[in-house]
């Protein structure tokens, strides 16, 4: 028991690290906790724990044939581990599933609203139908601890080859509407994956890859629990395993010929080698070990052989999944760590689940027996630190898997910024200064679109060396051509310019507290005194400009965006000169930003699908006043 | 240096204290329960006059009538430190900002005042019991060292917080006594789940058990070694 109890507090601690992370991204949603942007939106969620999830949890519906339908008795044995296997596989899936939808509480809607020609409709369908099957299937098994529910019990067991057949039926159209999934991506998939008989890879890969699970389950299974291998038993299903696979091999090399892909794989591209690798790993390694003399029948390479199918056809999942999509997308992703956190996570769960009901069920001939329990009464203990009441050594496993789920939780924690604002929604623009002198070029976010500004004719039309105070804040305290973006310093976000460090030093340091904040009362922002308490005409080296200008004093801690200053000062003024002048042209966007409707397509098309932007394109007043950016796109196209 | 250690407590160290104290508690508090209700399962007799432990046990958890009879001066105290101890640390206005920046959060603050008047009664009661338990030859005999520790421990953050407030007292600069009210404040959450600090949350589970016990039926101890096969030894 030693190995399963050190392997136990190994995933607990894993689940508690996916608690943590789980609970950000309930709270926080999808971007604050994946990598995923708009070019890849499925990652390694759908790849890992959706696609792999279902296609590991094959091994359910392969055994089930072919010991009820086929009556290879020899098999009976791996039927409940490979059913109870299946079940978690799918219960994963849906777990899984949840974390990455965006809404995960319209998780139910397939059923209710039928979108009939989706393929997601039928997956959707049939991973509800066949949990509920499985559940039925693997009920048999912790009933036989309620003897009192004997009657579903033997009705189960009357009705399992409606069960049988049933998750057969379902298993068939599922695996394979998985691949039907990526049929609509042609142009997306790279050539050495996507193929119109997808469906009919994925459902070949299914059985053979189910068959390597369960040997999978079962090799972990005896080394945990120091149980005999079964070995015997392990040998014919991995020769199964390798005809299946060899029909998979030959149906996807054929494919290739007969479309006529297969010279994509001696490009010496990275897609053509991740194809041969994943080929070698999942069909062509796992066959020669499972057929060769040398080395069929022995434990070591049965392993080696099961773990190289298994990663292979995971790699498969993947790669269909997302990764051989790159190379069209254009668009990086590689997981964050919480992803991959989450995954891990949700694969421990299930296996502690398993582990589980090995122990307490007839899922094994007998239980394994743990000599702990065996042990009649035994002294009760003291935690060595704190001296804390440990209670009876029997739910000392319990007090120790617990403890590893709470520390590895808390370190989750710890390692999660739990703000809002860090999540990828709001990204920080800096903005910069404008260049040149006597014309402008305002471009505060350096993106190439900049507003030609003419700062001669400005000055000469409103009043010479006098008319600097119409737009300058010329009072700010030593103020030489300070530059706007010296305090609008976000393009699109207020940032905070009262330094407080610096008034703290100005007044006195430590002392200086009760100056600003009147003592006896919370100190913060609200009951702080106003900053004209001091800047005021008595000393008149202390005046702020800022009382002159159209900032309001309840927001002097705050100096707005640069695009919202920037255009209060020049949209207000322009207006009203439009409007004084009878020149409706003069106040409109199109005036200053004219490269919206005179750059090219290509400069258009740039600006609209940079994914840095979007806010630019919303807060440009383009939008604001209503243009049909339809109509603008057409004309541009047509010139 | 100073700040990127302060941002460090502020940040990590905090989280990862508070996350351990709020899970490792409920961990506790699941784990008693479980051995509760096994320990129910396990038992053979069943007839004890439950109502009247209830009634017990919510009684005991607020012993100010009675503590009060017994070393009055003592219990005092012991109640006085407390209050300071609850609620300065989740009333404090400045605390409350630092969930209201964090994490939106936000409730009622206590004034100022009142603030700076409790954390001085804890600081006061902190020393007056830790030379209670040093004086009197009966508690020193049954203390263990985390108890000579606690109220020691729990004096840091009460007095550098409170120099935090008046700066202008304190011997250290501004974010170094900061620093060190933020580090002990998270060592204490740290230690809550791990010690006999725990009896925040799990005082109405060994004041129930220990209710239960004082009204098992007459020879079940003796029973209890029957069942055990333990008689004449230690149990």
């Amino acid at each position: 028991m030693d190995r399963v109890r050190r392997f136990k507090l190994l995933l607990w601690s894993i689940c508690g690290l996916a608690f943590a992370v789980a609970f950000r991204r309930f709270l926080l949603g999808l971007g604050s906790s994946t990598n995923l942007n708009d070019g890849t939106p499925w990652g390694l969620w759908v790849g890992f724990d959706v696609m792999g999830g279902v296609a590991l949890a094959a091994g359910g519906f392969v055994i089930t044939a072919t010991v009820y339908i086929l009556k290879k008795e020899e098999f009976h044995p791996i039927v409940r581990p490979a059913v109870l296997t299946a079940f978690l596989g799918y219960a994963a899936v849906a777990v899984g599933l949840l974390a990455d939808l965006g809404l995960p509480w319209h998780i139910w809607h397939p059923t209710i609203y039928w979108q009939h020609h989706s393929a997601l409709f039928e997956v959707a369908w049939c991973v509800m139908l066949y949990l509920t099957v499985l559940a039925l299937e693997f009920l048999p098994v912790p009933l036989e601890s309620f003897p009192r529910l004997g009657k579903i019990r033997n009705f189960l067991v009357k009705n399992r080859l409606i069960l049988v057949i049933l998750g057969i039926m379902l298993s068939t159209l599922h695996q394979s509407s998985l691949g039907t999934l990526f049929l609509i991506m042609p142009y997306r998939l790279h050539a050495l994956w996507y193929t119109p008989i997808l469906p009919l890879l994925f459902f070949i890969s299914a059985i053979s890859l189910g068959l390597m699970m369960v040997s999978m389950e079962s090799l972990i299974t005896s080394y945990l629990y120091r149980r005999e291998p079964e070995t015997h038993l392990l040998t014919k299903l991995c020769k199964v395993a390798a005809w299946v696979l060899g029909g998979y091999l030959i149906v996807r090399i054929l494919d290739l010929l007969v479309r006529g892909e297969y010279l994509a794989i001696f490009e010496n591209s990275w897609q053509s080698w991740w194809f041969i690798i994943e080929i070698l790993i999942s069909a062509i390694i796992p066959i020669v070990l499972f057929t060769s003399k040398l080395t069929r029948g022995k434990l070591g390479w049965i392993t080696l052989g099961v773990v190289s199918g298994v990663s292979g056809f995971v790699l498969n999942r993947l790669n269909v999944g997302g990764i051989a999509m790159a190379g069209t997308t254009d668009s990086f992703y590689f997981p964050a760590w919480t992803e991959f956190a989450i995954s891990a996570g949700v694969v421990s769960g299930a296996a502690l689940v398993f582990l589980f009901a090995i122990e307490h069920f007839n899922v094994w001939e007998h239980p394994p027996r743990d000599e702990e329990d065996e042990k009649p009464y035994t002294l009760p203990r003291f935690a060595p630190v704190g001296t804390i009441w440990l209670g009876d050594p029997h739910t000392a496993g319990m007090k120790r898997n617990s403890m590893a789920f709470v520390v590895a939780a808390a370190f989750g924690f710890s390692l999660l910024p739990f703000s809002s604002l860090e999540s990828k929604g709001l990204i920080k623009t800096p903005a910069n200064s404008a260049r040149g002198k006597d014309i402008m070029q305002i471009d505060a976010n350096r993106d190439g679109f900049f507003v030609t500004f003419d700062h001669k004719k400005h000055e000469n039309s409103l009043g010479q060396t006098q008319s600097c105070a119409v737009c300058h804040h010329a009072k700010l305290p030593a103020d030489e051509q300070t530059s706007c973006a010296a305090c609008h310093q976000d393009v699109y976000l207020v940032t905070c310019i009262f330094d407080h460090e610096k008034h703290k030093t100005w007044l006195g340091g430590n002392q200086s507290c009760t100056q600003c904040h009147p003592a006896g009362q919370n100190r913060s922002v609200d009951t702080a005194v106003e900053c004209n308490h001091c800047h005021n005409a008595e000393d008149a080296s202390l005046v702020l400009a800022v009382q002159e200008s159209p900032i309001r004093m309840d927001q002097l801690n705050m100096a707005g965006s640069y695009v919202d200053a920037m255009h209060g000062l020049c949209v207000t003024c322009h207006k009203e000169i439009a409007e004084r002048i009878y020149r409706p042209l003069h106040g409109t966007c199109t005036t200053c930003h004219p490269f919206v409707a005179e750059e090219s397509k290509y400069e258009w098309d740039k600006l609209t699908q940079t994914t840095a932007s979007p806010r630019w394109v919303i807060s440009t007043p383009l939008l604001q006043e209503n243009i049909d950016v339809e109509k603008l796109k057409e004309s541009v196209a047509a010139q | 240096m100073l700040e990127f250690w302060l941002e460090l407590a502020k940040g990590p160290i905090f989280r990862f204290s508070f996350a351990l104290c709020v899970l490792g508690l409920a961990r506790i508090v699941m784990l008693s329960a479980w051995g509760a209700a096994k320990a129910y399962y396990a038992a053979g007799d069943k007839e004890l006059p439950y109502s009247l432990i209830w009634r017990t046990t919510i009684h005991w958890l607020f012993p100010i009538r009675m503590g009060l009879r017994n070393r009055p001066f003592f219990s005092i105290v012991s109640i006085l430190f407390h209050i300071g101890l609850i609620i300065v640390p989740i009333f404090l206005f400045a605390h409350i900002q630092l969930w209201y920046q964090g994490a939106g959060l936000w409730w009622p603050a206590i004034p100022r005042h009142l603030a700076e008047f409790l954390t001085v009664t804890t600081i006061l009661s902190a020393i007056l019991l830790f030379l209670a338990r040093v004086w009197s030859s009966a508690s020193r005999h049954i203390s263990r060292g985390q108890e000579f520790m606690w109220p020691l421990l729990l004096i840091i953050p009460f007095l550098s917080g409170f120099f935090c407030s008046h700066p202008a007292w304190s011997p250290l600069s501004y974010n170094a006594m900061l620093l060190i009210h933020i580090l002990s404040g998270n060592f204490i959450l740290l230690l809550i789940p791990l010690t006999k600090i725990s009896h925040c949350i799990l005082t109405p589970f060994s004041q129930f058990i220990s209710e239960l016990g004082w009204h098992f039926p007459k020879n079940s101890a003796k029973d209890v070694e029957i069942t055990l096969g333990k008689q004449g030894q230690p149990i």
